[in-house]
């Protein structure tokens, strides 16, 4: 093709827009710029070697992304994989492609250029659909990609009827001696490219939406409790409070599923309340809660101040630390059983030579026990010692042993790991205050994973009996007590409110997520209507020298065969 | 490359101010009105009205009550900004109708941690000073009446709490954190300002940056009795 009609035919869509911007000087450049189909090639072929390169290069962890001292020790670890070059690359933000200012930039000119190519091709694009050049040059019928010369003058009304049949629009006009026929199907079809295209830009596009408008954050809350999505003072504050979290764990305690029952609050106002799991989210006004993790060992305790009658501490705690808690059994000489059960370890102990954190344990015969695991031993042996005389039971045993002595049989079955917590901000007592400080928690009979385990309703762990809470530290002794139930000292009344549940919500919101839907769509309505129904144009000269039909159509429409059935169609023979 | 019959010679250009202003200045238009439309949906501000008309949040100061060249401004030494808001008894309550009585103004929230351990304090010293003319006024940052009541009725608040449901008195009292406490004398000048729990020393058993249990005390002392310039 002649390079001048090349430029002429480029140039023709973007004509009504450098008219335009004919008149802002500056921007004509740039206009120009940017509706060059090689600049946009050459645009996304730089982009997609800087993706590679960000696919190649380790990119900077979200976790370390923002910290310095992390960000320091994770360019380290890549110094001693690069060397030198490490540097430069943290400075040119090849560790962090798709974070960098200068990817946006590219991103921006990206979209730009293929918008203002959608644009400026768009007005010549609509003028084909809706006044197609209906009559060509003669000369056309020779050059045309696709044309068909038949011997004879074909019946007009023949060739006409044929192509309606097909489902074409047929303008027919006389001139010069001759018929002539313009005939086209799928007029739209050509907007298809353009869809395309307008895909590619939204894509981007939605590409910079997330990174400038996402948001996300994550929450760690009780049952019970509530907790603000945004920091203090934004306008559109969220509160999310969690009614219920909801675990299901298979028989080896490893987690199945779970999920939480949570309430949303707008300005004070209850404005949802819904179920959350980890792959179905609750949404309200396009924020979505996905439940991210469970935590099963929290313990809810309330202080009240007798002497005003107020509560003056309540919170829900979260035991993360483990304590271990051996599991005793204790019979008589005749076999009778006078203990069994999972000790809650307290105290430091000695004697002799023996340093144990240990607790007390009455037997149903009235006999006091000081049982407890040696501290310092890797294997945690129990030590049982009887309080009342040198003559009565001590005994140094290993996991799965029993042993005789002083007329008892002692049998230390196993060890297991309960919850435990530190609790510095507890009030203590007046008895209790000058001490080390704090409180230290454990709780056993825990249960997790029900509906009900709130209150205490064993569920999955095969232990017996409701949680029981040990507080070390309000008083010489540690207090132990169920769900509901109180202890007073000093004017100070504790209560058990109950075993509570965590869970981990990600609170998110990326509205590009709808750009990309769209985006999508029309990609594949698009491709589509490039690909199966493609835009067909046929132009005829009949007169008494014969016939000559001109198609044009992309090629994979296989536009020579439609003229040959059309012409066939027609009841006419080729030359 | 085949040659397309729908190829035109283009035009020479021409000036054509309507044509700029179709293809130019519309468009611009239109991206202004969404993007305008897109801020109003997200910064809106909430239909949070008084039974008498008035928006709750902040208000301006009535003249009466600001002496001539005095600043209202929540910092040390201004006037305190005045505010209309609904306490959680549902009745209206403005900051200036406690003109003439020391104020101590608390910005706490339920989910707020160190908030739920200074309450206790709080209460004490109303307890304390509330016969001396003390009021304690604890504004809720954006919650509901459901959420606040159980807690002010278990931890003993009987002090006016009042519901900044959109957050624009904490805002306007540049509230970046909770709790934050405002001390503010009967004059309406706020003497100090204190971010963070004011807890009580109890042996070691609070947190490591508590104050000692005077502080409370000697600010509260501070908005009783008035230093005034002429040290009266």
């Amino acid at each position: 093709m002649d390079p001048s009609k090349a430029a002429e035919r480029g140039a023709s869509g973007a004509v009504g827009w450098s008219r335009t911007f004919g008149l802002l000087n500056p921007l004509r450049a740039v206009w120009w710029l940017f509706t060059s189909v090689r600049f946009a090639i050459l645009l996304l072929i730089t982009l997609c070697g800087v993706s590679l390169v960000g696919v190649l290069l380790p990119q900077k962890p979200a976790r370390v992304r923002g910290d310095i001292l992390a960000e320091q020790d994770w360019l380290q670890i890549q110094e001693g994989r690069f060397g030198f070059v490490a540097d430069v690359f943290d400075r040119t933000d090849l560790f962090d492609i798709f974070h960098s200012g200068w990817f946006a930039v590219l991103l921006g000119i990206t979209v730009a250029s293929t918008a203002a190519y959608i644009i400026s091709r768009f007005p010549g694009v609509w003028r084909s659909i809706t006044r197609p050049r209906k009559r060509v040059p003669d000369r056309y019928f020779e050059t045309a990609p696709d044309s068909l010369t038949l011997d004879s003058a074909i019946a007009v009304e023949d060739l006409e009827g044929a192509l309606r049949r097909s489902r074409y629009r047929v303008d027919r006009f006389e001139e010069e001696g001759a018929t002539y026929l313009f005939a086209d199907r799928f007029a739209w079809a050509q907007l298809g490219t353009l869809l395309t295209h307008a895909a590619i830009v939204i894509f981007i596009f939605s590409a910079v939406v997330s990174r400038i408008d996402s948001f996300s954050t994550g929450l760690f809350l009780a049952e019970g409790a509530t907790l603000p999505v945004f920091a203090v003072r934004n306008v559109n504050q969220i509160q999310v409070e969690l009614l219920d979290s909801h675990a299901e764990f298979a028989a080896d305690g490893q987690p199945l599923d779970y999920y939480s029952d949570i309430v949303v609050y707008r300005r004070g106002e209850e404005v949802k309340r819904c179920r959350s799991t980890v792959n179905s989210p609750c949404s309200y006004e396009g924020y979505h809660f996905y439940q991210t993790a469970y935590f099963g060992f929290g313990a809810a305790l309330e202080v009240r101040d007798l002497s005003s009658g107020n509560v003056i501490y309540r919170e829900t705690l979260a035991l993360v630390e483990t304590a271990p808690s051996p599991q005793v059994v204790v019979r008589d000489a005749d076999g009778e059983l006078l203990f069994e059960d999972s000790l809650v370890l307290t105290d430091s102990l000695t004697s002799e030579d023996l340093r144990y954190v240990g607790t007390i344990v009455e037997l149903v015969d009235g006999r006091i026990l000081t049982m407890g695991l040696l501290e310092g031993e890797a294997d945690l042996q129990l030590v049982v010692i009887e309080a009342a005389s040198g003559e009565g039971v001590q005994l140094v045993l290993d996991e799965g042993e029993t042993g005789v002595s002083g007329g008892l049989e002692v049998t230390y079955v196993a060890r297991q790991e309960i919850p435990l917590g530190a609790i510095a901000d507890l009030p203590l007592p007046d008895s209790a205050r000058g001490g080390e400080g704090g409180a230290v928690l454990q709780m056993r009979n825990v249960v997790y994973g029900g509906d009900n385990v709130s209150s205490g309703t064993n569920v999955s762990t095969g232990v017996v009996g409701t949680p029981e809470l040990t507080i070390s530290g309000l008083k010489l002794q540690a207090v132990t007590l169920d769900p509901g139930e109180v202890v007073v000292i000093d004017e100070l009344q504790y209560t058990f409110l109950g075993q509570r549940e965590f869970s981990g919500l990600n609170v998110r919101r990326d509205r590009s997520d709808y750009l990309i839907w769209l985006g999508a769509a029309l990609t594949v309505v698009g491709l589509m209507i490039t690909f199966w129904v493609p835009r067909r144009r046929l132009w005829a000269k009949i007169s008494s020298d014969g016939t000559q039909l001109a198609g044009q159509a992309p090629r994979h429409a296989k536009f020579s065969r439609e003229l040959r059935r059309l012409a066939a169609s027609a009841g006419t023979k080729r030359r | 490359m085949t040659e397309d019959p729908e190829s035109k010679p283009p035009s020479p250009p021409r000036a054509n101010w309507r044509v700029v202003l179709r293809r130019v200045v519309y468009p611009l238009l239109v991206i202004a009105v969404i993007a305008a439309v897109i801020w109003w949906i997200e910064y809106r501000p909430g239909d949070n009205v008084s039974p008498t008309g008035e928006r709750y949040g902040p208000v301006d100061l009535p003249v009466a009550l600001v002496p001539l060249g005095a600043k209202v401004a929540a910092e040390e030494g201004a006037l305190a900004p005045d505010f209309l808001l609904e306490s959680l008894r549902a009745d209206d309550m403005r900051l200036s109708d406690f003109r003439g009585q020391a104020v101590v103004l608390n910005f706490w929230a339920t989910w707020c941690g160190p908030c739920r351990k200074e309450i206790p304090q709080l209460v004490e010293a109303y307890d304390r000073h509330r016969d001396e003319g003390l009021v304690v006024i604890a504004v809720n940052l954006q919650e509901g009446r459901g959420i606040v009541r159980p807690w002010a009725e278990d931890f003993g608040m009987e002090f006016p709490i009042l519901i900044d449901r959109d957050g624009e008195v904490g805002d306007k009292y540049r509230a970046r954190s909770l709790p934050q406490t405002y001390f503010i004398d009967p004059a309406g000048v706020i003497q100090s300002m204190f971010i963070g729990p004011l807890l009580d020393e109890r042996d070691g058993t609070d947190v490591q940056d508590a104050i000692s249990d005077s502080e409370l005390d000697l600010r509260i002392a501070e908005i009783l009795s008035p230093v005034t310039d002429e040290g009266s």
